[in-house]
């Protein structure tokens, strides 16, 4: 694949084509953090532990305050938050669909597993665009990689935890069958030749199947070592990239929005710090 | 030490798990401190479908960090129930299930609107942090240390009721109206939060003399209406006909206590009102569906004794 040195400059230098790749982009970025946000919030007051509750519900505010910094970033095209996200139709939400199937009550297995299938791709994503020619991209890498770290140890301590016992490997094991063709989903295309074109302008140093292939020769392994059998699937249909989903999302769509229709409401309020004035 | 040694040194912070404290007040002080635990976490249980309901990203994250909170403080404050020596935290979180632990009275009732959300974060946080200001200097010294930090946060949290309260309060007519009617709604059991004024509380005696409670629940309420509904006001609320509340010449309020439903508050106070069962019992299955984790870190925790694996 082709990168280059270029550096494409701010938002206002973009031409149509270059800002088009750059809107996928984020939006595949932000609605997989938003989205498995709203799910990890399910844990709330239901998690095992009152510590686990905690732990978990961090890993939710992490991902939210990961999916503003992408949004805003999307704002700087003229996009206000009802846009992209109150107002936005259902359809149009570009997240994996690994993001949106909910939990079974008790599932606690599906939420440790689900964690950990994300966190690797998102560390591996993120590598790839630590070196993005869009310097507004770039420049937000350091923050939310700290942070994907812990969520990593989080995950995976868990799951060390739960194979240790019988029960409890085959619970992994039956989330894993259900949630590995989802999780492929996350190298799924928006649209193949805009994929294509985020390539070429250098705005991720690798592809989406490079990053495929590096993701299954890091979980596979490690989920092997637990005792687990990975599924030989393919991914599953439809994989929400491309703006189709599952009938559990129009759902979700639906619950999340209810206020801001409920109220009548056509804009979000902010009472946080911008991200821009918080960096400076 | 006896009850009346207790009596006479009852002083803030005075006693600790270094104390030999006699029976009665470890399981007064166990009373009241595992009362204030559940209510942070039937609070939770209330408000975290509004993580999900919120109608902005920063008010979806403020949610979050609040329910969060509200388990932390669950946390804190039935660990400094435990060292008291009467009851464990696994214990006490097994009566909340079965619908023996008692808790607030305004988290027994449903909350099914946003717009109910400020009556709950301003009005009913607002009075809890009235009756907690007292505790920062209540005798027992971990009690106490808890309510530093909840203290602490339960002032941002106020601050966020108070905030969605007045974006609604300055919002369209509907949301206005929608925010009046929570308002009427929510106002007695607001009021109730105190209990009775003529009370004849079988605890309050002994735990005033020892110096676990600081201030009457008469006095707080009052203290909160003085506040309070100059707030109301300011936002645009009308303080509802009733229950019908005078000033008194000193400045203090009369609850007329004849107009506040008292059948319900002691149906309520015994964990038999409906909508409160139900979320005790929603409660429950969340947590019994969890039940295999807690089996299974029991079981590693066994086994692997010695290494360095917390739970969290």
């Amino acid at each position: 694949m082709a990168t280059t040195d270029a550096d494409l400059g701010s938002p206002g230098d973009l031409d149509e084509g270059e800002r088009e790749a750059v809107e996928h982009l984020l939006y595949r970025l932000a609605d997989d953090e938003f989205v498995l946000a709203e799910r990890y919030t399910e844990w709330q007051v239901r998690a095992p532990t009152l510590e686990s509750d905690l732990s978990l519900s961090n890993i939710a505010q992490d991902e939210l305050g990961h999916a503003r910094l992408w949004y805003d970033l999307l704002e700087d095209f003229g996009y206000s938050e009802s846009d992209l996200v109150w107002e936005r139709p259902p359809g149009e939400w570009r997240h994996a669909t690994l993001s949106e199937v909910p939990f079974a009550e008790g599932d606690w297995a599906d939420a440790v597993l689900r964690s950990y299938l994300y966190d690797v791709a998102e560390g591996i994503r993120l590598s790839a665009l630590e070196e993005s020619s869009y310097a507004r991209i770039r420049d937000r890498v350091p923050k939310i990689r700290g942070e994907e770290g812990f969520h990593r140890d989080h995950a995976e301590g868990w799951l060390e935890r739960l194979a240790t016992d019988s029960g409890g490997l085959d619970r992994l094991q039956s989330a894993l069958d259900r949630l590995f063709p989802h999780a492929l989903a996350l190298f799924a295309p928006t649209d193949p030749e805009i994929e294509d074109r985020i390539d070429d302008l250098g705005l991720r140093t690798a592809s989406l199947s490079e990053m495929r292939g590096e993701w299954r020769s890091e979980v596979e392994p490690f989920l092997s070592e637990l005792g687990l059998t990975v599924p030989d699937a393919d991914r599953h249909t439809p994989h929400g990239r491309g703006g189709d989903h599952t009938g559990d999302w129009d759902d979700l769509h639906d619950d999340f929005t209810h206020t801001y229709r409920e109220l009548g409401r056509t804009e979000a309020r902010r009472i946080m710090v911008d991200p821009d004035e918080a960096e400076s | 030490m006896d009850v009346e040694t207790v009596t006479e040194r009852a002083g803030p912070r005075e006693f600790s798990p270094k104390d030999d404290m006699p029976e009665e007040y470890r399981k007064a002080a166990t009373r009241m401190i595992q009362f204030h635990a559940n209510s942070e976490i039937m609070g939770a249980y209330l408000e975290r479908p509004f993580i999900r309901q919120a109608p902005s990203l920063d008010r979806k994250l403020a949610f979050s960090a609040k329910v969060q909170d509200e388990i932390g403080h669950g946390q804190l404050l039935y660990r400094a129930a435990e060292s008291l020596g009467i009851k464990t935290r696994e214990e006490m979180l097994r009566e909340l299930e079965e619908g023996k632990g008692k808790f607030l009275n305004c988290f027994h009732y449903p909350m099914d609107s946003y717009v109910e959300t400020p009556m709950i974060a301003f009005f009913v946080d607002g009075a809890a942090m009235r009756r907690q200001a007292t505790l920062k200097s209540t005798s027992w010294e971990p009690y106490a240390h808890a309510m530093d930090k909840v203290c602490f946060e339960e002032g941002f949290h106020v601050k966020h009721g108070e905030d969605i309260l007045r974006e609604l309060m300055t919002g369209s007519r509907k949301e206005q109206e929608m925010t009046q009617e929570a308002f009427d709604e929510w106002w007695p059991r607001i009021i109730q939060f105190f209990g009775p004024t003529d009370e004849q509380s079988t605890h309050h005696g002994f735990a005033a003399e020892v110096g676990l409670k600081q201030m009457s629940n008469d006095q707080l309420r009052n203290a909160f209406l003085n506040a309070y509904i100059p707030k109301a006001r300011k936002y645009g609320l009308e303080i509802p006909d009733y229950p019908r509340i005078e000033k008194r010449d000193d400045g203090t309020y009369e609850v007329r206590e004849d107009d506040l439903d008292w059948d319900e508050f002691f149906k309520i106070a015994k964990n038999d009102y409906e909508p409160g069962v139900g979320q005790i019992d929603g409660r429950k299955a969340a947590q019994d569906a969890v039940e295999w984790v807690r089996d299974v870190l029991d079981d590693y925790e066994q086994t692997a004794r010695g290494q360095p694996a917390a739970a969290d």
